[in-house]
């Protein structure tokens, strides 16, 4: 082989690149050095890690962490084993609570805005000119009799911080409303209607022979993520015989992916197959005969004539002897579960599904039974019994009017903590339009998000792992129990507790607005409630004095009891709905041919998580993709169109439209197409924004009938093509695949 | 210009990049690493003659995760005392006073680095091994993973301490092998 000189240089070149590259493999330097002190401190041992329990709160669900601290740093964090609700599991996001501590662009100090509203210049403040600035405008709103303009916009929350908050806002006259994307305004009615209970049911998974979920993708974010994860593992090797899971919803999710059976169905179509199935269980008698009776009026299947199989077939497009198999091998496999979520609620009929689906228990007698729906227990304090849920879509449209109108009064302050509604409103809501009309928007985030950069005052949060907290998780565990949030590390930065900044408040509003708030810090009254807790000398932690009782419990992560059996309800089955509800979408079929499915991204949920490179990077678990959005779509359809994967498409809805790389899916409809939410930010931090498409500026402003909730369903979309097209970050296809004997790759045909 | 096909080309760089990532891997996983510490320490004099426990300095490793390295206050127990035998000694010896004296720590280097994604416990190895082998001292404990330390003049590393290792001896010694022991 001849090798001329230029050939020569390029192989050197190659080499020396390759050098560099790999390089790049070797422990860092630094990594090499090993720190000690030079002097031997006295309160802390070098090296030593110490474990503080605490509580997450990167979703709501409120699982039991231990924090590993090494000379002060949280090195790491685990789930609690003693906490009831994880038992020592933790997912993705649980994990990147880390970088939220570390991250790069926190807010460090209270701003106050100095150039245009918007444009990100902010000077420096102190804690004591933001907090005398922030209540001498509330003052001002309270003497001018306007305390109704002020208007305090958090997440849905409950136990002691909306205990509060409540107080806070009645006793100052404030409007408090709780902003959450993919509201569960729709379940949580549905608890209410059925179970006569505020708080979620605790679903026994684990102890179910046989589950259907409709759209509830309880193995990814949905209500309590870790626990129904955890319990599904013993679901299914728990030792006893393998439990049966069916799912039904339009696009296999993991959590379909996961199931024995994945039935596609039309969207928004869940109740009618629910009632089909009750049909089925009746005529069939294998429905329980007093709830059949109870439910029906006494009319039996008569009652549910409109939804016999071969009418649901016509509208969720699941066949008849499917419908029929489904409804058999629930009563074959007792204890069963039927739960509802996500998907079904999402639509404009979304009562109707959930109604209907969480109905079938009572006719499957899975109510208060072990394997079946079970009852949580109100928490031990009335102020742990507080709640503060999602205010729906409906209410913020009317809150969005009344600012661009000012009608029937303006909104002059808008606090807002934890929640980001201009970047998961629908913008044809009109509520970004308005901003310009309120006077001073105040902020109280960690990051810049979308509602952050628009505000004029920021007086930002701790952490979580740096401030003190509580939580008795809902949906809880079928019996008393509160999680206990404490500092793990020092703040890192200048910046304060939302709660303490909330009594700091109301304090410097004066005695009426302090009533009933008597503490100096959210400290304090959490103590207090440590010490009603410790009064009733019972559950997990028991001590002769306080402060051992109280040291116990942080200790623990909480305090819970097994055996407390307070009045659980006892509901009395539901009469059934005799007529069908249908979902209405925004958009024709003709002109937008596609159904748009928005689904909670596995790892940024509905885009709180977007600023954490670790989430960033997760793979999707089903298309491998990370980094980005992508739009689903059915090979068939992709033929059609002339699409293949990485083509950017423009997905247009009447509301507005996105550019999108194609992600062709064989697991999804040839009328559906699918969108994650996550991505998309304008303002998030350098790792979040500019990246990628928010699916939620297409959504329509369409809600739930009955409820006013977020129909994020509810969209129909048409899809063209730009021309252009990118390559998709993504880990599937980078390892050469085999197809083994046993297992023969299917293709999905329907 | 010769016309050859190009694949040639691309086989020679992937063949030189192989031979790149595998040197790169020999280069960095190489035993018996011996950094040249700041301070011309004697684990022979002081582990090995004068009969030290190891834990006297590493006094984390019954107790945590990290075995630690001592504070220079440490030292200074004996060496504002003992000052060196020997001029070579003595010149160490005034390096740790003058470090103590200026308040600046001493950088040691590491010789032992677990892989990545292993969390590895001291306390819990401390503790097996102990049960295992009733009365055994420090320094012969802690040569199962760290060779005759009390032997070296510069400390090498002795064992890979690859993944290898790890499995051969929780197997041999009953110890757990499940993934989710060291992994987590």
């Amino acid at each position: 082989m001849e090798v001329s000189r230029r050939d020569f240089i390029k192989i050197t070149g190659a080499s020396a690149a390759g050098a560099v590259l790999f390089n790049g493999c070797q422990v860092p330097e630094r990594e090499m050095v090993l720190e000690s002190p030079v002097r031997i401190p006295e309160d802390t041992i070098n090296s030593f890690e110490n474990w503080y329990a605490s509580v997450c709160r990167q979703c709501g669900a409120g699982c039991g962490i231990l924090v590993r601290v090494v000379e002060g740093r949280a090195k790491k964090i685990e789930g609690n084993p003693d906490h009831p609700l994880n038992q020592g599991k933790l997912c993705a996001r649980g994990e990147a609570g880390l970088q939220a501590l570390y991250h790069p662009d926190r807010i460090r100090t209270p701003l106050r805005r100095s150039g245009p509203r918007g444009s990100g210049q902010y000077q420096v403040i102190t804690w004591d000119e933001a907090i005398a600035e922030l209540v001498s405008r509330l003052d001002d709103q309270a003497k001018q009799s306007s305390a109704d303009t002020v208007v305090i916009a958090t997440e849905p929350t409950h136990g002691l911080s909306a205990h509060i908050l409540n107080t806070f806002a009645r006793n100052y006259g404030a409007t408090l409303m709780a902003h959450e994307p993919l509201e569960h305004t729709a379940l949580y009615a549905a608890f209410k209607n059925l179970f006569g209970q505020e708080r979620a049911p605790h679903f026994d998974i684990q102890r179910a022979a046989s589950v259907l979920s409709f759209g509830a993708n309880f193995l990814e974010p949905w209500l309590s993520q870790v626990n129904y994860s955890r319990q599904y593992g013993e679901f299914r090797q728990g030792g006893r015989s393998r439990g049966h899971l069916v799912q039904v919803e339009p696009r296999l999710s993991m959590t379909a992916a996961n199931a024995d059976d994945w039935v596609p169905i039309n969207p928004g179509t869940d109740g009618v197959l629910a009632m089909a199935i009750a049909h089925v269980l009746i005529t069939e008698r294998l429905a329980d005969a007093t709830a059949v009776q109870a439910m029906t009026g006494g009319a039996g299947a008569d009652a549910l004539a409109a939804f016999r199989p071969e009418e649901a077939e016509k509208i969720t497009g699941v066949k008849v002897d499917k419908i029929k198999e489904l409804a058999r091998g629930l009563a074959a496999k007792s204890p069963s579960l039927v739960i509802g979520g996500s998907g079904p609620a999402g639509h404009t009929n979304g009562l109707f599904n959930i109604t209907a689906i969480y109905a079938l228990n009572f006719l499957l007698g899975n109510i208060g039974k072990s394997g079946g729906v079970q009852f949580n227990p109100a928490p031990p304090t009335p102020e742990l019994a507080a709640n503060l849920p999602a205010t729906p879509m409906r209410t913020w449209g009317q809150l969005a009017s009344r600012i661009q109108n000012k009608q029937p009064k303006p909104v002059n302050l808008l606090l807002v903590h934890n929640a980001n509604p201009l970047y998961s409103l629908p913008p044809t809501l009109g509520f970004g339009n308005g901003l310009k009309n309120i006077a001073v928007i105040v902020s109280f985030s960690s990051f810049m998000d979308e509602t952050t950069a628009m505000a004029d005052l920021i007086l930002p949060d701790h952490s979580y792992l740096e401030s003190w907290g509580e939580d008795s998780p809902d949906p809880g565990v079928g019996y008393q129990a509160v999680g206990l949030q404490q500092p793990t590390v020092e703040p890192s930065y200048s910046t304060r507790s939302f709660m303490d900044v909330i009594l700091a408040l109301a304090k410097g509003l004066g005695e009426k607005t302090r009533s009933g708030l008597p503490w100096d810090d959210y400290k304090g009254a959490l103590e207090d409630i440590g010490k009603k807790l410790f009064a009733l000398n019972r559950g997990s932690v028991r001590a002769p004095d306080f402060a051992s009782f109280w040291h116990g419990a942080l200790q623990r992560g909480g305090w819970w009891d097994t055996q407390s059996s307070p009045t659980l309800p006892n509901p009395r089955p539901p009469a059934l709905s005799r007529q069908m509800s249908l979902p209405g979408f925004e958009g024709s079929d003709t002109e937008y041919p596609f159904y748009l499915h928005v689904y909670a991204s596995n790892s940024l949920y509905d885009g709180r998580g977007a600023h954490l490179p670790w989430l960033q990077m997760t793979p999707d678990p089903m298309t491998t993709v990370s980094w980005q959005t992508w739009v689903e779509i059915n090979p068939k359809t992709a033929s059609q169109m002339g699409f293949k994967e990485g083509d950017i498409v423009i997905v247009e809805s009447p509301a507005g439209k996105l550019e999108v790389p194609v992600y062709v899916y064989p697991a999804i409809p040839p009328n559906v197409v699918a969108i994650p939410t996550g991505q998309g930010h304008s303002s998030m931090g350098r790792y979040g924004e500019r990246r990628g498409a928010n699916p939620f500026l297409i959504l329509s402003s369409k809600t739930e009938e009955s409820t006013g909730a977020m129909a994020w369903g509810a969209t129909r979309v048409r899809i063209s093509k730009t021309g252009k097209s990118y390559r998709l970050p993504k880990l599937e296809g980078s390892v050469l695949a085999v197809e083994p004997d046993d297992y023969k790759v299917v293709e999905i045909t329907r | 210009m010769n016309k050859r096909p190009p694949i040639l080309l691309g086989v020679i760089v992937i063949v030189v990049a192989l031979a790149a990532l595998i040197g790169a891997q020999v280069v960095f996983a190489q035993l018996n690493q011996t950094p040249v510490q700041p301070v011309g320490f004697l684990h022979a004099t002081h582990a090995g003659q004068l009969e030290i426990s190891c834990l006297f300095c590493h006094r984390n490793a019954d107790k945590g995760s990290n075995a630690s390295v001592p504070a220079v206050q440490q030292c200074m127990f004996c060496h504002s005392v003992v000052a060196g035998e020997t001029v070579d000694k003595q010149t160490e010896i005034a390096k740790v006073r003058e470090a103590f004296g200026s308040n600046q720590p001493i950088d040691w280097l590491r010789v032992h680095r677990m892989p990545d994604h292993v969390r590895f416990v001291h306390e819990a190895h401390v503790r097996g091994l102990t049960a295992r082998y009733p009365g055994i001292t420090t320094q012969n404990l802690c040569a199962t993973c760290h060779g005759g330390v009390s032997n070296m003049v510069q400390v090498s590393q002795v064992v890979r301490l690859k993944m290898g290792d790890c499995v051969a001896c929780h197997r041999a010694t009953g110890a757990p092998t499940d993934c989710i022991t060291c992994h987590k």
